[in-house]
C-alpha cells in the first residue's frame, strides 16, 4: 500500500542557520494515530509543518497523496492546504470574536475572497459549522466569544475550525501541553474518535509517553532533527527512552 | 587588534581634535578676542581644522593618551595615559556647555533688568484678566481649529491604514518585490515625520495659499506617516501564531490579513486614532500661528495689536480646549483597552 504522506530525505536548515530535520524519512498511512514524539526543539514542529507546507523543505521530497508537494506555490499550495487540517498548543483562536465565526475561518479557502471580507457566509457553511460544533461537544456554545471559555474547549474549538476544511489529515501540534491533564484526555479522546469514527489520519506530536501508549497507533520519535525511532509505542523500552529523550532522561507519568 | 576597531578610534580622535579646534578658535577665540570671525569658513580654517583631526589622531596612536586610544588599548594604558584621556573627555563637556552657553546668548541681566521685569509684569497681568467679551469669536475660531484637526484625521486615516499594513515587516518581507516597498514606505514615513508639521503648513501654503487648508494638508500628510508608523509597529508586534492558523486553512493572503491580523490590531488602532485627532488639535493651534486658520490665527492678530487681554482669552481657551480633548481622548482609549 502507497502511503497517504511521504516525507523522504526531508531536510530543513533555516535562515540562521539551524538545521531543524536532518534526511528525514516518515512515511504516514491513510487511518493511523501517528504521534512525534522527541525533545522541544528536537523537529517535531518543523515535521508537522513541513506536510501542509507552512514549512518548505530545503532537501527533499514531500509527497500527499502521490502528487509532489515539495515546492508547490500560490494557488496550488493553498489547495493543498485546504485538505490538512491543523490545530496547535496555543489554540490561535481570535478570542474577541464568536466561537461560530472562529469555526468559519477554516472554510475560507472555499469562499471568494471578496465575500470573506464582508464576513457572509452562506447558510449551509453555518449549517456545517454548527454541525462541527456538535461533533466536539460545543454547538451550544456558537455565540460566545472565545475568551470566555476553558481552555479545554477552546482547542475543541480549533478542532472544529480544522474540521471545516474537510481534511483528510489532521496535524496536531502538542495540541494538549497547555492544558490540565484531564482536559487533555477529553481533547485526545475528540481526536481518537475523529480517527477512528470518520477515518480521519492523524498526525500528532506529543510531550508524554503515556499518552502517546494510550492514544497512537504508530510512533516517530526524533532527536536532533534525526529520526531514531520508528514502530510501535510498546516498543519504547527504557533503553530506547533514554536515546531519544537523552541519558539524563526519565519517564514522567500523565495518567 | 580588528581594522574595524583600529579605525572607529582613528575617526574618534579625529572627529574630537576636529571638534575642540572649531569649539577654540569659534567661541573661545572670539570671546576673548571680544569679536568673533565672520560668517564664512575660510579655506584655510578647514584645513587647520583637518590639521587638528590629523594631530590629534596620531598623537592619539603615537602617545596613547586620547579617548581613541582607551578604545583600543584600555586595559595596557599606564595611569598617566588614562589621565590625560579622561580630562580631555571632561574639557570636550565643559567647552561644550560653555559653547551652548555663548550661542543662546543666555543673559541673566536682561532676565532681570527692570524694564523687562516692568514689560513682563504688564503682560502677565493682562492675562490674569481676560477679556471676556470675545469669547464668543474664539469659541467659534476653536471650533474652526477642531473641525481641521478632525479633518486632518478622517482624511489621513485610510492611507495610514494602507500603509499600516504596507509598512510592516513580517507581512512584507516574504519577497523581494514588496520587501523593496517596504523600504521605500519606511524611509517615506521616516521623513515625513522627521520634517514638522508647520514646516510642511509653509511649504503648502506656498502651494494653495495661506490659510486653514494649508494647515489642513500638513497635519494630514504629517498625520498619515505617523499614523502609519504606529500602526506598522502594532502589525510588526502581533502574535504570528493566529496568521500562521489562518494559513494553514489554505486562505488567500487576503483573507490571512483580514482574520489572521486585522481582529489583533483593531482596538489599538482605534487607539491609537483617537490619540491621533487629540494631539492634531494642538498642533493645528501651533499652525493657526503661521496663518493656518482657527484660534492661532486669531491669537496671532491680537497679539500683533498688542491686545494682550484678548491674548490671554485665547490661551485660556487653547488650554482648556487641550486639558479636555486629552481627559477624553485618555478616557476612550482606557476603555478600549
Amino acid at each position: 500500500m502507497r502511503a497517504q504522506i511521504e516525507l523522504l530525505g526531508v531536510t530543513k536548515r533555516y535562515p540562521n542557520g539551524v538545521e531543524a530535520l536532518r534526511s528525514v524519512t516518515v512515511r504516514v498511512y491513510r487511518g493511523e494515530f501517528l504521534a512525534i514524539i522527541g525533545l522541544s526543539g528536537s523537529g517535531k514542529s518543523t515535521l508537522l509543518r513541513c506536510i501542509n507546507r507552512l514549512v518548505e523543505p530545503t532537501e527533499g521530497r514531500v509527497y500527499f497523496e502521490e502528487e509532489d508537494v515539495t515546492h508547490l506555490r500560490g494557488e496550488a499550495l493553498r489547495r493543498h492546504r485546504q485538505r490538512i487540517g491543523m490545530v496547535f498548543q496555543q489554540f490561535n483562536l481570535i478570542e474577541r470574536r464568536s466561537v461560530l465565526e472562529n469555526v468559519l475561518v477554516g472554510a475560507l479557502g472555499r469562499v471568494p475572497v471578496w465575500r470573506s471580507l464582508l464576513g457572509n457566509f452562506s447558510a449551509e457553511l453555518v449549517q456545517e459549522a454548527l454541525h462541527n460544533l456538535e461533533i466536539v461537544g460545543l454547538a451550544e456554545k456558537a455565540a460566545e466569544p472565545v475568551r470566555a471559555l476553558s481552555g479545554g474547549q477552546k482547542q475543541r474549538v480549533a478542532i472544529a475550525r480544522a474540521l471545516m476544511q474537510r481534511p483528510q489529515v489532521l496535524l496536531a501540534d502538542e495540541p494538549v501541553a497547555s492544558l490540565d491533564p484531564a482536559t487533555a484526555h477529553s481533547v485526545l479522546r475528540y481526536l481518537e474518535q475523529l480517527n477512528r469514527e470518520h477515518g480521519l489520519t492523524i498526525v500528532c506530536s506529543l510531550h508524554f509517553l503515556s499518552l502517546v501508549r494510550r492514544y497512537a497507533s504508530r510512533v516517530v520519535a526524533l532527536r536532533s532533527g534525526e529520526l531514531v525511532f520508528e514502530g510501535a509505542a510498546e516498543e519504547i523500552t527504557p533503553e530506547r527512552f533514554r536515546h531519544i529523550y537523552g541519558e539524563e532522561a526519565e519517564e514522567v507519568e500523565l495518567r | 587588534m580588528s581594522l574595524a576597531l583600529r579605525i572607529r578610534a582613528l575617526l574618534a580622535d579625529a572627529l574630537l581634535g576636529a571638534y575642540i579646534g572649531a569649539v577654540v578658535y569659534r567661541i573661545v577665540w572670539g570671546q576673548i578676542l571680544g569679536g568673533s570671525p565672520p560668517g564664512e569658513v575660510t579655506l584655510a580654517e578647514w584645513l587647520g581644522y583637518a590639521g587638528c583631526a590629523g594631530g590629534f589622531a596620531l598623537v592619539g596612536q603615537l602617545a596613547r593618551c586620547t579617548p581613541g586610544a582607551w578604545l583600543l588599548w584600555r586595559e595596557s594604558m599606564r595611569p598617566w595615559q588614562r589621565a590625560v584621556a579622561q580630562h580631555v573627555v571632561w574639557a570636550t563637556v565643559v567647552l561644550t556647555i560653555w559653547t551652548g552657553w555663548s550661542v543662546a546668548r543666555v543673559s541673566p541681566v536682561e532676565f532681570f533688568s527692570s524694564k523687562g521685569l516692568e514689560s513682563a509684569a504688564r503682560l502677565f497681568g493682562a492675562l490674569l484678566r481676560p477679556e471676556l467679551s470675545i469669547l464668543d469669536a474664539a469659541l467659534l475660531a476653536m471650533l474652526q481649529t477642531i473641525y481641521i484637526a478632525l479633518m486632518a484625521t478622517v482624511l489621513g486615516l485610510p492611507p495610514a491604514l494602507l500603509l499600516g499594513f504596507l509598512a510592516a515587516r513580517n507581512l512584507m518581507r516574504a519577497h523581494p518585490v514588496t520587501f523593496a516597498l517596504y523600504a521605500v514606505l519606511r524611509v517615506w514615513i521616516n521623513f515625513v515625520r522627521s520634517v514638522e508639521p508647520l514646516i510642511w503648513a509653509v511649504i503648502f501654503s506656498v502651494w494653495v495659499g495661506i490659510g486653514p487648508f494649508a494647515g489642513m494638508l500638513a497635519m494630514l500628510l504629517h498625520t498619515v506617516a505617523a499614523l502609519a508608523k504606529l500602526y506598522s509597529e502594532q502589525v510588526e508586534s502581533i502574535d504570528p501564531g493566529l496568521v500562521e492558523a489562518v494559513e494553514s486553512t489554505g486562505a488567500h493572503p487576503i483573507q490571512v490579513v483580514f482574520y489572521g491580523v486585522v481582529p489583533q490590531v483593531l482596538l489599538p488602532f482605534l487607539a491609537f486614532t483617537i490619540y491621533r485627532w487629540d494631539s492634531n488639535v494642538r498642533m493645528a493651534t501651533v499652525i493657526g500661528l503661521v496663518g493656518g486658520g482657527g484660534i492661532g490665527t486669531l491669537l496671532m492678530q491680537y497679539q500683533g495689536l498688542a491686545r494682550w487681554q484678548e491674548v490671554g482669552m485665547i490661551v485660556l481657551l487653547i488650554a482648556a480646549v487641550v486639558w479636555v480633548m486629552d481627559y477624553l481622548s485618555a478616557r476612550i482609549r482606557e476603555m478600549l483597552s
